[in-house]
């Protein structure tokens, strides 16, 4: 019981942590073009990093970072004219945000209606391990007993009938 | 029914609980009241942005959507590139009719927005140029065409993302505009 336990918490964390702490292995292509960018490399390090937080309305599932959609050049550039004109990111987003909606953002804002959204694989997990717990462990199948004397001496015979049965049959 | 155990109705259970979720929701798509690819305007009830933008036909006059207080209004973002645009054009020409609307050319070239309005006819009292989308962004445009109606105070009421079809003018814009009289 507490070794699957650890194993369920071993697996967890093992994922979360490859997940926040290794780089991403696909997805680094971005669409950005080199007269796109910024010739202040801080700004332009804050620029992409605003980028990959930001959805592409068009495409929905990519971020202006990844998206060569003509909206997400627009909304590159605009980000990047926010942050020339000294705008802190937290500006930046909030302007964004204030025109598109929480729907510009691809993590959702914790807030009361995605309180379900946040908390759901909380609870999703604690279900699973709940589970896991609940259901008692299978009995271990019984051996099955010896076969007794008179048993092999009828299964003998019935084998010394098959044998004696089909002899004709063969050539 | 004592055969079979309590855990036996639990897939059952779970397909139909699907099932009902599922038939609402292609319900909803069906009658037209649910639209998962309509991103909702986080602009209604407030103010329509004030984006400075050259007119049309005189780039040195600025569209002023102030001038149109008191009425109610519509906003039609446009471009002669696309083609759901030329789709509306006879809906828009109908219903400026009824209601004034303010054309916004989104990242058009002035020449081809001209030879766009020749061809499909103009419904527009005026005409903006937005030529790099500024003003699309700050009215939170992702797509053209898309339409508002500003209210008479100039408050943003409604919006649609797409063109503009009778079944939406009808079901959608007509209410509104009668909420507003």
């Amino acid at each position: 019981m507490i070794r699957s336990c650890l194993y369920i918490l071993l697996i967890g964390g093992f994922v979360i942590g490859a997940g926040t702490l290794m780089p991403p292995l696909v997805g680094t292509a971005t669409a950005i073009t080199a007269e796109e960018m910024l010739a202040d490399p801080l700004l332009e390090t804050r620029a992409r990093n605003l980028s990959q937080k930001l959805r592409c309305l068009v495409c929905q599932n990519q971020s202006i970072d990844d998206s060569d959609a003509d909206l997400a050049k627009d909304l590159r550039r605009e980000v990047r004219a926010q942050l020339v004109q000294g705008k802190t990111d937290e500006a930046i987003l909030s302007d964004l945000r204030a025109k598109y909606g929480d729907f510009v953002l691809l993590a959702p804002p914790l807030a009361k209606n995605t309180m379900a959204l946040w908390l759901a694989p909380i609870g999703f997990l604690l279900l699973g391990i709940g589970i896991t717990l609940g259901i008692p462990r299978r009995a271990t199948v019984p051996a099955p007993s010896p076969i007794s004397h008179a048993d092999r001496a009828q299964i003998e015979a019935l084998k010394q009938n098959h044998k004696t049965a089909s002899k004709p049959d063969q050539p | 029914m004592s055969r079979f155990r309590p855990t036996f109705f639990i897939p059952l259970i779970a397909f139909l609980g699907l099932a009902i979720i599922g038939g609402l929701a292609l319900q909803g798509t069906l009658s037209g009241s649910r639209n998962p690819n309509q991103l909702p305007s986080v602009l209604i009830g407030k103010p329509a942005p004030d984006v400075p933008l050259p007119l049309l036909q005189d780039v040195q006059a600025e569209l002023a959507l102030d001038a149109y207080r008191g009425q109610p209004l519509l906003v039609n973002f446009f471009a002669s590139w696309c083609a759901p645009c030329r789709a509306e054009a006879p809906a828009l020409e109908h219903l400026s009719n009824q209601i004034s609307i303010i054309g916004i050319a989104y990242k058009d070239r002035p020449q081809d927005t001209q030879k766009f309005l020749k061809q499909y006819g103009n419904p527009f009292v005026a005409i903006g140029r937005d030529d790099d989308g500024r003003a699309g962004m700050a009215w939170g445009v992702y797509g053209v065409p898309e339409t508002y109606l500003i209210d008479p105070s100039g408050q943003i009421k409604w919006r649609h993302a797409g063109p503009l079809t009778r079944h939406v003018i009808t079901s959608q814009l007509m209410q509104k505009l009668a909420e507003m009289q």
